[in-house]
């Protein structure tokens, strides 16, 4: 129970040092928003009138007084809930603007990210039992082929393919004509619009997996509780399963649990090329227009995103391996 | 019909980046049902091997490259993986060497007994768990660890863990392949009992594979002795002992001395054994072979009938036709080698010596905060010791006795909680924890340590001339000409002749016993006054073991060195020492002349020490 406590006292430290941090990175890059959104109404060329640009500050609700004020004012809103409202989609919250975008992003990487990891695991795994044979080196040598290549390249090519050429799947946006809820034809739209996006990612995420599974499985397969298995005369299902893969599958949990934690992150590149609308799009959209608010609450959801997820990693650790149980206690 | 029955059998391994290498060669024996049947070779003699051919474990590069084994009628030699799954522990069994890793470590111990109780009989549920507790009983263990994990075990409850489960399912055999190595001794003592009893009462039968000659005479029926891949013998245990009749046999019980005799004296095998992936001419032993005539460079000798079993040697088989008055002569019952010799006289005349270090009244406590609660450790309790000039002091005692946290505190790496140790150097009395910085170094010169594993005590990105060159710069500022000249002669002190031989090699191309002759050779560098010797042979087979002792003894002579020599084990104490410290649970409970103590120990956890030293004598 202690371990729990220290853990969870942890993980409130580290999230205060994020949000303390999310709110300080903003402010120290250069320029000014208001300006560029003045410019951007005006024109390039015309000059910047300066109570235009007092004006739209006061619209957008930039902050002002010193910064300890500011921040403390960032606090209190933050513990509220209140995120702001979008400098791009004025004069919608960030939380909607999030909203929306959300759910896109969540069930597209999340499926993906467990997929890959499902599919990395059993074939590195079967790769490591079957070791030097056939299957072995396709999948080894294929692994480290498409690992050279980046998922927005085949994203791009995929586009290409399937999108354009054959025409088999849309190739921008979530959905069509449909209202989005939980009805029939926006279902089958969304998934033919994620279909290609999620392919993308898959054919690139589980290599990590199946070279690391491969890898330690192949050690594992050295231990002398693997040669006694296999004079205890154990099915080679067991062996393989119980013994080998349940012991390499530890250091991959770890990995796991964090790469689901960077899933609020999007997939910003994959979801850029396909013109989806999830978060790493959103994320893309914000940066190139100084949208601090939906900037900031990105960062922050990401960040939170992957502590929990750390802490996640940690008590399933726990769990799976009972030596590290015994350092808690 | 014979349980086991291995006829001509041979194993070969064929690495893709070497040379194909012949690990067991035409080898045949039987083993009887309930017969308890030793196995002896040197590490690379091919016991393991043949052992894991036993099994049908082997795994490439490594195949059955010829002969058959019959196990109870049956030919196992190619059976498929499917048809030997019934056999296996229900039949045949195993407790492998390193055992701290035999179990999963992920599963509780009662799931690792399930699966194969489970696979292999018909109980099930609450009959499997009674079966288990029932197995723990007769490997005297709390039933409260049956639901343990492998790591909240000790070592030797893992061991006596392996050897229920080997039992699980009363197989008729079990191989034991070096089951007590890196136990202490009482505990090996203990598990081994254990193991006779069990095979008295159940009379499964065992193959027992093991490099210590003194346990295979103690438990075996008969013993098997592997040289080069071979079986040069096969006697029973007492007519081995009695009149052995390979050179190699001889040699293996000359490295075996009395540890109450007045006079030690141990012989060992000079050399080392063939490598195998090269063509061998004659008999592989000859080079090594005292008793060697012309004809053995040119025949290679075929195992025969002799004495009271089977033996590969020309010249025992002569003299046993010629009856003792031919030409080859008397058969002989030792091993004409290389001798190491230690009398109690010795002993006596090193106990004069000055006195150089002194231990008194240490104690050491370590502290653990966890939370709040702060856990203290007794490690060692008020133990008071002399090093003396030109003695081997041992300190014995099993492991968590507080032997190692002792030497720390000798070479200045801890300091004692209470008490002190002075060192009474050529700078007159100082106290060894009050050393920093420049003095610490300064002492570090005076006192060298020589660790337990000669294989990561070497730096193996270096030559050997690189890594004893290392301390004559730093301590003697030796350069140049004058460093090589200092480095040859520290070569031509550990006996690593010729020295240009060494100079230029790497720590891995040499042999284990070579290694630790570099490391010995490396805290002499520096013309130390102590050096304390971690467990220095326990990981060198037995022939090795004498040559090293005799390395130590030597330097103890002639360069007035005071040794403090850690170890777990009596006998080899006696080899070396000429006083003895036994040490339990961090106090000293007995220390005299080695000799004396073995002789007539008053401490009842001495007397335990040495009832746990195999006596086949």
């Amino acid at each position: 129970m202690k371990y729990f406590a220290r853990k969870f006292g942890f993980f409130v430290a580290t999230l205060w040092a994020v949000v303390t941090l999310n709110f300080l990175i903003p402010r120290l890059q250069p320029g000014d928003p208001a300006e560029i959104i003045v410019k951007k109404l005006a024109g390039k060329d015309a000059a910047l009138d300066p109570a235009q640009v007092r004006a739209m500050r006061a619209m957008l609700g930039a902050p002002d007084g010193s910064l300890l004020q500011q921040y403390a004012t960032y606090l209190g809103e933050l513990v509220r809930g209140n995120f702001g409202l979008s400098y791009s989609y004025y004069p919608f919250k960030v939380t909607e603007v999030i909203g929306q975008a959300f759910w896109w992003t969540v069930v597209l990487v999340t499926v993906t990210q467990v997929l890959s990891f499902a599919v990395g695991i059993v074939l590195g795994a079967y790769a490591a039992w079957r070791r030097n044979s056939r299957f072995d080196s396709v999948v080894t040598l294929g692994s480290t082929f498409l690992g050279t290549l980046q998922p927005f390249w085949i994203a791009l090519l995929l586009l290409y393919v399937f999108g354009y050429t054959l025409g088999w799947f849309p190739t921008s946006g979530g959905y069509e004509e449909s209202t989005p809820g939980l009805n029939f034809a926006f279902i089958q739209e969304a998934v033919s619009h994620s279909f290609l996006p999620a392919l993308a990612l898959l054919i690139v995420t589980p290599i990590g997996w199946i070279l690391g599974m491969r890898n330690t499985m192949i050690m594992n397969l050295g231990e002398d509780y693997i040669r006694l298995a296999k004079a205890k005369g154990l099915p080679d299902r067991v062996v393989a399963l119980k013994y080998a893969a349940r012991n390499a599958l530890l250091p991959s949990v770890t990995g796991f649990a964090l790469a689901l934690g960077g899933v609020l992150g999007g997939a910003i590149l994959v979801e850029q090329a396909f013109d989806y609308p999830g978060l790493g799009r959103l994320m893309g959209e914000a940066v190139e227009n100084k949208d601090y608010p939906l900037l900031q609450t990105l960062m922050l959801l990401t960040t939170v995103g992957v502590l929990i997820a750390n802490l996640v990693a940690d008590l399933l650790y726990g769990v799976l391996d009972p030596r590290a149980r015994r350092a808690e206690s | 019909m014979s349980l086991l029955d291995v006829k001509n059998l041979s194993v070969r391994y064929e690495p893709k980046a070497h040379r194909p290498l012949d690990a067991v060669q035409d080898v045949s024996f039987s083993i009887e049902p309930g017969e308890f049947v030793g196995l002896i070779g040197e590490s690379g003699s091919g016991k393991t091997t043949l052992g894991t051919a036993l099994l049908r474990l082997l795994q490439r590069p490594g195949r059955i490259s010829g002969g058959s084994i019959t196990f109870d009628g049956t030919d196992i030699t190619d059976l498929s993986e499917d048809e030997l799954r019934d056999l296996r522990w229900r039949d045949i069994s195993t407790v492998f060497q390193s055992s701290m890793n035999a179990l999963n470590p992920v599963t509780r111990v009662e799931a690792q007994f399930r699966d194969v109780i489970e696979q292999h009989s018909n109980l099930r549920g609450h009959k499997v768990t009674e079966r288990i507790k029932q197995l723990f009983d007769m490997v005297i263990i709390d039933h409260k660890f049956v639901s343990a994990f492998p790591h909240e075990l000790s070592g030797g409850m893992r061991q006596r863990v392996n050897l229920a489960l080997a039992l699980a399912l009363e197989p008729k055999f079990i191989l034991l392949d070096e089951p007590t190595t890196g136990l202490d001794v009482v505990v090996q003592h203990s598990i081994l009992e254990n193991v006779r009893r069990l095979q008295a009462e159940q009379g499964f039968a065992v193959l027992f594979i093991s490099h210590d000659i003194g346990t295979v005479l103690d438990l075996s029926d008969r013993i098997l002795v592997m040289y080069a891949g071979r079986i040069v013998e096969e006697q029973p245990a007492g007519a081995l002992l009695a009149q052995p009749l390979h050179p190699y046999s001889k040699g293996l019980l000359g490295s075996y001395g009395d540890p109450r005799a007045e006079t030690v004296r141990i012989t060992y095998v000079p050399g080392r054994p063939p490598d195998l992936s090269l063509p061998i001419v004659g008999c592989s032993f000859a080079p090594r072979c005292p008793e060697r005539v012309a004809r053995c460079a040119e025949v290679d000798p075929p195992i025969v009938p002799l004495g009271a079993g089977r033996a590969a040697c020309i010249v025992a088989e002569a003299q046993q036709r010629e009856g003792g008055s031919g030409e080859h002569g008397e058969p002989r019952r030792t091993f004409e080698g290389p001798q190491f010799v230690k009398t109690a006289e010795e002993s006596t005349q090193a106990l004069r010596g000055d006195v150089v270090l002194s231990v008194e009244n240490v104690s050491k406590v370590f502290t653990r905060r966890r939370g709040l609660a702060v856990q203290r450790t007794e490690a060692v309790t008020d133990a008071s010791f002399v090093l003396r000039k030109g003695e081997v002091t041992a300190l014995v005692g099993q492991s968590g006795s507080g032997k190692s946290t002792l030497a720390r505190m000798i070479t200045g790496v801890d300091s004692p909680t209470s008490g002190r140790i002075v060192f009474h150097g050529p700078k007159g009395d100082q106290e060894v924890s009050g050393f920093r910085g420049r003095s610490l170094r300064d002492y570090r010169s005076d006192v060298q340590m020589v660790f337990q594993d000669p294989y990561s005590s070497i730096n193996p990105a270096k030559r050997i001339g690189y890594i004893l060159a290392r301390p004559l710069a730093n301590y003697h500022g030796l350069r140049g000409d004058a460093l090589r000249e200092r480095v040859k002669e520290l070569l031509e002190t550990v006996a690593l002749t010729p020295s240009e031989r060494f100079v230029n090699r790497y720590g891995y191309e040499l042999s284990g016993g070579q290694r630790q002759r570099v490391v010995i050779a490396k805290a002499l560098a520096v013309e130390p006054e102590i050096i304390v010797a971690d467990e220095p042979i326990s990981s060198l087979d037995v022939s090795i073991r004498a040559e090293i002792l005799e390395l130590l003894n030597d330097l103890v002579q002639s360069k007035d060195v005071g040794i403090l020599y850690i170890t777990h084990d009596l006998l080899s104490a006696r080899m070396l020492a000429d006083e003895v410290i036994v040490l339990n649970n961090g106090k000293v409970v007995e220390q005299g002349q080695t000799l004396k103590v073995i002789r007539d120990p008053s401490d009842a956890y001495t007397r335990k020490l040495i009832d746990a030293i195999p006596n086949p004598f």
